[in-house]
């Protein structure tokens, strides 16, 4: 890639950054803005979850890790009254640790086997938050402290509670730091390796790579990000039940990977972006709303098989075939 | 625990397993022939439930034939479920499972549409109880069993004895070499599929009588499918079978000693456990 389209590529992003920054000025209705808080926090997740597939592991459990951060994140801050800046790493922590000690064990099955196994284990996490109904509630958890003000005295005066602007620039914040270390992890020898064990775990492991650890390291890192958005959207929603990190909303974690793309790192920001918003502006269609979610889905599939963030590259290989026939000598 | 009790947990046990079994075995069809993980069984299953309780309680039609009916239809569905939404996308497991979780969508939206999400129940198939010394067994269960192991063995004859069924099972272990052989693909897959379809709607009318209909019936039972599929191991259709049968066993033995959602945490561990020691399921082969 050349410098100039690296350039405009950065400043493109920038725009966005900086578009994004300016969104609370123009949208003033709150409940805008909390679709734009949810569904940052699902690209956190999503994006995660692509991490963990960079190393041939599709996990069809990820919602369920959210939910240990959630849980573990409400719970600890609800008891023992901590500060939710505290325990929102510790949130991540949390689901981090169970998914390497899932993790040991699950390295034995590859595939489509890893897949079923971690969607069985996602279900049983959410049983098992379900059995310790003492802390985490019969029917969910309720009461879970908003995050706590920021107060530099002279400086910013920052409450959350009731608010919904503040959320916003905090939640834009993490996804923008998250994003960026998920972006480095995956750019670097770890996600080589990784890419490496997805197209053969036993060549990987011939030149020496310890790939059981590998792949455990994956879903370390993909589940700390999880937990890390799970506890953070327990702070905001400050209700957090264990439908919300069942079977089906892992599954919806796959499907905006896969239809954003899973082989580019805009996949998951691009799908989600578009599966959780496009149905919001039909909402005045009440039920037949999911219809349009549907829709978007067939649409995708037909005409784009590498995803929506495959687009481009599938404009780029159609059209610039088409170029090159045009003027023969510029062939290489 | 009384005999009584036993009994009945028994009878539960088996019917149970026939329900999974024949749930799974259609899954396992799609998987081991197309390779599609179809996680669109669940609104399949779900959607034969509703058009039976639409035939038999809307329509007034004879409940056993609307079952009947209910079955050709989705299995009708199969056939356009193969033609446009898994063979277009033959060996590219992405988007078939994209494609599959679409349907997901547009099935329950368009039953929530068409009949809203509140909870409705089929009638009884077969009222009444059956007392056989001083057991008591409902007859319901047993019909239910018994309709379920007869399907079971049918698709079990079709595939050891005939043609079509010898051809699927080619399919599945080699399909490059079936296709030198001859055989068309795309034909088998779509019988393959019709039969999936249409057990999985038996399955949804009689469990719709059994439990209840909402539009989120089937993610459960998909879930205890999938379950079977993978302790079963892909490509063994004999496995299923016992697979099921343990599953069920589980399922209606646990809440006997466990309450709630303990019992499925239980019985999901278990099942992890088995497949960490025999990653490629109780009765696979391949690893």
């Amino acid at each position: 890639m050349n410098t100039k389209s690296k350039l405009k590529k950065t400043a493109g992003l920038a725009g966005l950054v900086v578009l994004l920054f300016l969104l609370p000025l123009f949208i003033k209705r709150p409940y805008y803005v909390h679709i734009f808080i949810t569904t940052l926090i699902s690209i956190i997740v999503v994006s995660s979850l692509r991490t963990i597939a960079l190393s041939g592991q599709v996990s069809v459990g990820h919602a369920a890790f959210m939910g240990i951060g959630a849980y573990f994140s409400g719970v600890v801050s609800k008891e023992l009254a901590l500060t939710p800046w505290l325990t929102i790493p510790l949130g991540g922590l949390a689901a981090m640790i169970v998914a390497v000690f899932m993790g040991y064990p699950f390295v034995r099955v590859r595939a489509i086997y890893f897949s079923m196994v971690s969607l069985f284990g996602g279900i049983m996490i959410v049983n098992i938050i379900r059995v310790a109904q003492k802390w985490t509630g019969a029917a969910g958890l309720a009461g879970i402290p908003p995050l706590s003000p920021i107060n530099i005295p002279g400086l910013m005066n920052i409450t959350f509670l009731g608010q919904k602007v503040p959320y916003y620039y905090f939640t834009l914040l993490l996804t923008l730091v998250c994003l960026a270390f998920l972006y480095r992890i995956e750019h670097c020898r770890v996600g080589m390796i990784w890419k490496g064990i997805a197209q053969s775990h036993m060549v990987a492991s011939t030149v020496g790579i310890n790939e059981a650890g590998f792949r455990v390291l994956a879903l370390a890192v993909g589940c700390f990000f999880a937990g890390i958005a799970g506890a953070w959207y327990a702070h905001y929603n400050l209700v957090v039940t264990p439908p919300a990190f069942g079977f089906l909303p892992s599954i919806f974690l796959v499907m905006y990977m896969l239809v954003g793309g899973r082989h580019r790192f805009s996949g998951p920001i691009v799908g989600t972006a578009i599966l959780v918003m496009v149905p919001e502006l039909f909402r005045g269609l009440k039920e037949y709303a999911p219809l349009i979610l549907g829709g978007i889905m067939v649409i995708v599939v037909f005409l784009m098989p590498q995803g929506i963030a495959g687009l481009f590259d599938q404009m780029k290989a159609k059209y610039g075939e088409v170029r090159n026939r045009k003027v023969p000598g510029n062939a290489v | 625990m009384g005999i009584e009790l036993l009994a009945q947990v028994a009878i539960n046990a088996l019917m149970l397993s026939s329900m999974y079994i024949l749930m799974a075995l259609g899954f396992a069809l799609l998987l081991s022939i197309m390779g599609v993980l179809n996680f669109a069984h669940s609104v399949i299953y779900m959607s034969g439930g509703y058009i039976c309780y639409q035939l038999a309680v809307v329509f007034g039609i004879n409940q056993w034939l609307s079952l009947v009916l209910a079955a050709l239809i989705v299995g009708a569905f199969g056939l356009f479920l193969e033609r446009f939404c898994f063979r277009p996308f033959f060996g590219d497991p992405d988007r078939t499972i994209v494609m599959a979780l679409a349907l997901i969508v547009i099935v329950e939206s368009a039953v929530n549409i068409l009949v809203g999400s509140y909870v409705r129940s089929l009638p009884s198939f077969a009222p009444g109880v059956l007392r056989w010394g001083g057991v008591s067994l409902s007859v319901e269960r047993l019909v239910t069993f018994i309709i379920g192991t007869l399907l079971m063995m049918m698709l079990i004859f079709f595939i050891r004895k005939s043609k079509m069924g010898q051809q699927m099972l080619a399919v599945s272990q080699e399909s490059v070499g079936a296709v030198l052989q001859g055989i068309n693909i795309y034909r088998v897959s779509a019988v393959a599929t019709v039969i999936a379809c249409a057990l999985a709607a038996v399955a949804g009318s009689l469990m719709g009588a059994i439990a209840n209909l909402n539009p989120y019936i089937g993610d459960q039972m998909l879930v205890k499918a999938i379950e079977v599929v993978i302790l079963a191991g892909i490509g063994s259709i004999g496995g299923v079978l016992g697979a099921g049968l343990i599953l069920g066993t589980i399922d209606s033995f646990l809440p006997l000693l466990l309450s709630g959602s303990a019992t499925d945490a239980v019985g999901l561990g278990i099942v992890i456990l088995i497949l960490l020691f025999r990653p490629q399921g109780l009765f696979g082969h391949e690893a």
